[in-house]
């Protein structure tokens, strides 16, 4: 006969405290998509174009997370399918295709290859949902140099490709115990597999898709700098998931990556309303300018949240919004930069930032901040692992790693979404809408339009309110 | 019966609609409208691109009243809508062949 302490309803290995974390952590990550992004867009886009971004950034979500399933998951971080002699390149390069589909698979306590220190505390159907967030945001951010042109069919199939094609194989390299992450190179949260990687896709993608219409280009104004708010604030918030999950364990590393995150980001805003203000040509303080450093912060961190001490996530913020607001202003004006329509600057919050945060990790990071757990000051000579930039190593092998890291992810992003979109065209005879559909926008393509006002006055409607339920 | 209609700067529209009872007019319509006049338009920057914005906001009233009140009703409209810049409107005078008040079917000036 079962006693009660027999129906205690977790796994030895599970941790509540843990999976409780993770699992807010995925929620709070996947807000930032949905709404998050759909209403940042939304609100950055033109008024005819609102409901076509939204709903890519819907399908987009939805599309990776049947991808994730179907395969997504185990190519990034599953066992690795090592094609190469131990150690090699082709070893640590993607995991097996298959998909997450049986109980076992998802009731099974969670393992990953970058982390054979300790175990997870949580399920693999935790540590896939928290994965797949992050995996769809980044098509998401990358939509943001093709909107106001692309056809929606092209978009359904850009994002399965490339999830597969580009984001497995940098995920599996770097965070899935891949090369990259043998060799040393770190990435917190996603500062090179995520926003790096977006920057460059959106720079690469809307090179081959071609600018939008020059008139759209002309009048490019944001439609509602109130939903930008809105969605602005639910990223700034929500990646106290995104780096807040990743050190996979609800303790203090947690807690030191949320706090860091929030104190760069502030920094990041600061920095550019003051160049803004005393630099720009008009002097003036803008809303939108102030959005744009804060995304240079939380863009920058992501890479070293929990590596940065407090004064180093300061420092991150500074740099960040700095060498963002001048490529902004100024390196926007020189080739290739000023000859590509990434139409929301993506190459340059997500881009420029994210390379400036994964380099800043090789200068910076504090061997005395993340150690999993098993080690730092009150653990020492547990072996843990910890990451120590040249301030206080005062060697610059970390710098040469993340270096090495970047310019593969710069590389490999860049051909790959080369490849995928050239395919895509080949396949639908274009990329593009026409320009008659362009120059109207939502309604030509999905028969809706943002603000519905179908006439004055209160309608009445005719014949249907003769019909004897309406009398 | 005369329709007198004013573009003014929308900030003004309270004083007008105060200095309009003044006179003892009993009702307006206002409607929100752009336009451009002397001023031109104006530059906004979003993202630090410029953007022309062609047409200013400006509120077009419009009132009927009977021909001995035009001129007073010009005059309130004038004092109290004048700022001593560009960009502060015109207002114009049309005659008005007839008149229904729609609730009593009363015509002529009895409907104002």
């Amino acid at each position: 006969m079962l006693s009660a302490a027999t129906l205690i309803p977790y796994p030895r290995w599970l941790n509540p405290a843990d999976n409780t974390w993770q699992l807010i952590s995925a929620t709070l990550v996947g807000l930032m998509s949905l709404p998050g992004l759909a209403v940042l867009y939304g609100g950055l886009v033109r008024k005819k174009w609102i409901v076509n971004t939204m709903l890519m950034v819907f399908s987009g979500f939805s599309l990776t997370l049947v991808v994730w399933m179907l395969w997504g998951y185990n190519l990034a971080f599953g066992q690795l399918a090592h094609f190469g002699p131990t150690g090699s390149f082709w070893s640590g390069f993607i995991g097996h295709f298959q998909p997450l589909s049986t109980a076992g698979a998802e009731q099974g306590q969670a393992v990953s290859g970058a982390n054979t220190l300790i175990p997870f505390h949580f399920s693999t159907a935790t540590l896939a949902y928290f994965q797949f967030v992050f995996a769809a945001i980044t098509p998401l951010l990358f939509l943001g140099g093709l909107v106001g042109r692309l056809k929606f069919k092209a978009w359904l199939m850009i994002v399965p490709l490339w999830i597969t094609m580009v984001y497995c194989v940098n995920a599996a390299l770097i965070w899935g115990g891949g090369f990259f992450s043998q060799k040393g190179a770190v990435d917190y949260s996603g500062g090179y597999v995520i926003h790096l990687s977006a920057g460059v896709a959106a720079f690469v993608g809307a090179a081959i898709l071609g600018p939008r219409r020059w008139q759209d280009r002309e009048n490019a104004f944001p439609s509602n700098l109130m939903m930008v708010a809105v969605g602005a604030g639910i990223l700034w918030l929500g990646w106290n998931g995104f780096n807040g999950g990743d050190p996979y364990y609800a303790g203090v590393d947690a807690a030191s990556a949320v706090l860091n995150t929030n104190v760069a980001t502030a920094v990041g805003v600061l920095t550019w309303l003051l160049w803004d203000m005393f630099l720009s040509k008009q002097k003036k303080p803008t809303f939108l300018g102030a959005i744009n450093g804060m995304l240079c912060g939380l863009v920058a961190i992501t890479p070293s949240a929990g590596w940065v001490n407090g004064t180093g996530a300061i420092i991150v913020g500074l740099t960040s919004s700095t060498v963002v607001w001048f490529a902004w202003n100024f390196l926007s004006k020189v080739r290739p930069f000023s000859k590509v329509d990434d139409a929301l600057g993506v190459v340059y919050t997500h881009g420029f930032a994210g390379l400036t945060g994964g380099l800043l990790v090789g200068l910076i990071a504090d061997p005395g901040m993340t150690q999993y757990g098993v080690a730092g000051p009150h653990y020492k000579g547990a072996g843990g692992f910890s990451v120590g930039g040249w301030f206080f190593t005062h060697n610059f092998h970390q710098l040469w790693e993340q270096f090495l890291a970047a310019l593969w992810i710069i590389g490999y992003t860049a051909v790959g979404t080369s490849l995928i979109f050239y395919i895509v065209k080949f396949v639908l005879g274009g990329l593009r809408e026409s320009d008659e559909t362009l120059a109207i926008g939502d309604i030509a393509i999905h028969d809706e339009e943002a603000f519905p006002e179908p006439t004055f006055g209160e309608p009445v409607g005719s014949p249907s309110h003769l019909h004897p339920d309406n009398v | 019966m005369k329709l007198v209609t004013a573009v003014v700067k929308p900030f003004k529209l309270d004083e007008v609609k105060f200095a309009v009872k003044e006179v003892g007019i009993t009702g307006m319509t206002v409607s929100q409208v752009r336009g451009f006049g002397h001023t031109g338009g104006h530059i906004e920057i979003y993202r630090g691109k410029e953007y022309e914005f062609d047409f200013v906001d400006r509120i077009r009233v419009e009132i009927v009243c009977t021909d001995e009140l035009v001129e007073a009703l010009i005059d309130a409209i004038v004092n109290a809508a004048r700022t001593d810049t560009v960009g502060d409107g015109v207002a114009w005078v049309t005659d008005i062949e007839h008149v229904v008040r729609i609730r009593t079917n009363e015509r002529g000036p009895a409907a104002l």
